[in-house]
């Protein structure tokens, strides 16, 4: 009987990479609505995202929406800068 | 008689030193203007291709691997370069590892707009080590064959 020779798990691998090139636009997604205009929002001194929760959405508990639309360029909620420009999904 | 001569002698002067003039402006002009150089080929936009594929375990700020080697240690993260040349709106360069009877390591897409000659890197590293053997890595561009490398992992 042969003896196999078990697969190794590339499970673990991690991958990455990138271009001098730029990067090509994302392709549009189709969709039959328009799409939404995207709102943003610059902070100033003294906001936080429950501010501006409060200030988009009437609701400062909703400030998780707009930490999640911004995990890419906000990675602590509790750290924003003046100036950063945050987007701002619909609620 | 003597003051006709002299109106005939200046005359002569004003005359020589007016051809004289007009001979210089005349080269100068034609110094100042030289012939219309034959206006350049259109430059034609070059199709996007890749090059060449290299796989090395370190790049340098170019993203180019800095010393290209088909073997590797099991803790190498190791880098593939690909360069690239030719203008394109959209370009899905696609990198898939492979080890040994075909079985993937990694599959990976980067999806690039290049203007011109590009490098794009790509790079794989596992925690535990890789496991000694031959590896394979296929470079397609918007889903055809476009380079490939091979390498082995030694212990």
């Amino acid at each position: 009987m042969p003896d196999e020779k078990p697969k190794p798990n590339f499970g673990n691998v991690k991958s990455g990479g990138s271009s001098t090139a730029p990067a090509a636009p994302a392709s549009p997604t189709p969709t039959s609505a328009a799409p939404a205009a995207t709102r943003t929002y610059t902070v100033v001194a003294g906001d936080s995202l429950s501010k501006i929760a409060k200030k988009f959405y009437g609701e400062g508990n909703k400030w998780k929406l707009i930490f999640e639309a911004n995990r890419d360029t906000v990675k602590n909620p509790d750290l924003i800068h003046p100036g950063q420009v945050l987007k701002i999904p619909e609620a | 008689m003597f003051p006709h001569s002299l109106r005939i002698g200046s005359f002569v002067t004003v005359l020589t030193i007016g051809v004289a003039l007009t001979c210089l402006s005349g080269c100068k002009r034609s110094e100042d203007a030289p012939a219309a150089p034959a206006p350049p080929a259109a430059p034609q936009a070059q199709a996007f291709h890749v090059i060449r594929v290299d796989v090395g375990n370190a790049i340098g700020a170019d993203k180019k691997v800095t010393a290209p080697s088909a073997s590797f240690k099991p803790t190498d993260t190791i880098y593939a370069s690909v360069l690239s040349e030719g203008a394109s709106a959209k370009v899905d360069l696609s990198a898939r590892w492979t080890f040994e009877d075909g079985q993937v390591v990694n599959e990976a897409t980067q999806s690039i707009a290049p203007t011109g000659p590009a490098v794009t890197e790509f790079h794989i590293s596992k925690p535990d080590g890789w496991p000694a053997g031959k590896y394979k890595l296929e470079v397609a561009a918007n889903g055809k064959p476009a380079g490939t490398a091979e390498f082995t992992v030694t212990n």
